[in-house]
């Protein structure tokens, strides 16, 4: 592994993020069009994800979008100024932190679901 | 051949030295199908530069050992290497700031360019990349009887950028690049800069144009380890920042 600094796991980051974003909307959206073929169809599918791995993927996924979202500011922030590209790397933990503190709150709101499913 | 190389008869008295193990990715085309490390261990002084170890491998443990260098002073640009994971000119780096007395550093080639031998890598895709640019002075207008003029400011502009080596670290840290060697890479786009951003050239729009293609300053991500790397501290975000307004606003 190359030893980069933050700004190439900020890279990689956002690409995974952005990658897990995508596969969760197609999920989302195939899942949920599975109604078509009537309710039995639809619950099948969706009674899978009380599976723990699923509920777990639950805070994964709202630390994934606050980190794409919040970088992307920052990405914005750095292609248009060059105060921005000399702060990177403190914006990158703020970034972090914001995500995390998204994660937490979503723990913590959804911890009965977490610990006993639905 | 002699394990460890004696110190040299004029090493000044009582200057500390140090035992490394270099641990160097060998690859022989004619015989190995796959690189392997080989380590050799080194008794050195402190204050060497992995250049000088590296010379004495090859010098007084294995002559085989491949690599580039020509003026040990960090000007040609012939040495860049993956030293302990990170992209350096060999000749750059000091010993004591890459390994502790007894530990082991590690030299890679350069990544996304072919191995031919060892260290040393096929520059020929890096410097096409170069040539894409145009790197040469472009100005139609008749010489004037003495120098072109620049204000100090316009000099400044591209102070950074032609500070530039072409040793390929910048370009051989890029995490784009390594998957995707079309990209012409920071090093180009340094050099782009250069003209770019000079008062004295003429031919701004093409090479805006160069860069904005899809090969060219949008494929920059911004992971920023081209400006780690950058034996010459050129800020090379900064400058593709810079490069890629400058294209975005000439569309506008
Ligand atoms: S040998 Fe010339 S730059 Fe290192």
């Amino acid at each position: 592994m190359y030893r980069g600094r933050e700004g190439q796991w900020a890279f990689l980051l956002h690409r995974l993020s952005g990658l897990a974003i995508l596969a969760y909307l197609l999920i989302h959206v195939i899942s949920i069009s599975l109604f078509m073929f009537g309710e039995n169809a639809y619950m099948t599918v969706h009674r899978l994800y009380d599976f723990w791995l699923f509920r777990i993927g639950l805070v994964l996924i709202v630390a994934g979008v606050v980190y794409h979202a919040f970088n992307g500011l920052r990405i914005i922030v750095m292609d248009f100024t060059g105060t921005g590209v000399a702060y990177q790397r403190q914006m990158w933990y703020g970034v972090l932190a914001i995500s995390v503190l998204a994660a937490l709150y979503t723990a913590v709101r959804l911890y009965p679901r977490l610990v006993g499913g639905y | 051949m002699p394990e460890t190389y004696p110190a040299p008869a004029n090493a000044a008295e009582g200057v500390a030295m140090m035992r490394v193990n270099v641990k160097i990715l060998r690859f022989d085309p004619e015989k190995d199908r796959k690189a392997h490390w080989e380590t050799y261990p080194v008794e050195a002084q402190a204050g060497d530069r992995v250049l000088d170890v590296i010379n004495h491998v090859k010098w007084y443990l294995d002559p085989s050992l491949t690599f580039r260098r020509s003026c040990g002073h960090g000007i040609c640009g012939s040495d860049a290497m993956l030293i302990n994971g990170r992209n350096r000119l060999a000749c750059k780096t000091l010993l004591r700031d890459v390994a502790k007395d007894g530990g082991t550093i590690t030299v890679e080639p350069i990544r996304g360019l072919k191995v031919e031998k060892d260290l040393l890598v096929d520059m020929e895709p890096f410097f096409d990349s170069y040539r894409a640019i145009m790197p040469y002075f472009i100005n139609e207008s008749p010489p004037p009887p003495a120098e072109r003029l620049q204000s100090p400011e316009q000099a400044d502009r591209m102070a950074h950028s032609s500070n530039c080596i072409l040793c390929a670290c910048c370009t051989t840290s890029c995490p784009i690049f390594w998957v995707n060697g079309s990209y012409l890479g920071p090093a180009s786009i340094v050099q782009a800069h250069r003209f770019i951003f000079d008062s004295r050239d003429q031919a701004t729009p093409q090479r805006l144009n160069i860069m904005n293609q899809n090969t060219g300053v949008w494929r920059c991500r911004t992971a920023y380890n081209c400006t780690e790397a950058c034996p010459r501290d050129i800020p090379i975000t900064t400058i593709i920042e810079e490069v890629k307004r400058a294209v975005m606003y000439q569309q506008a």
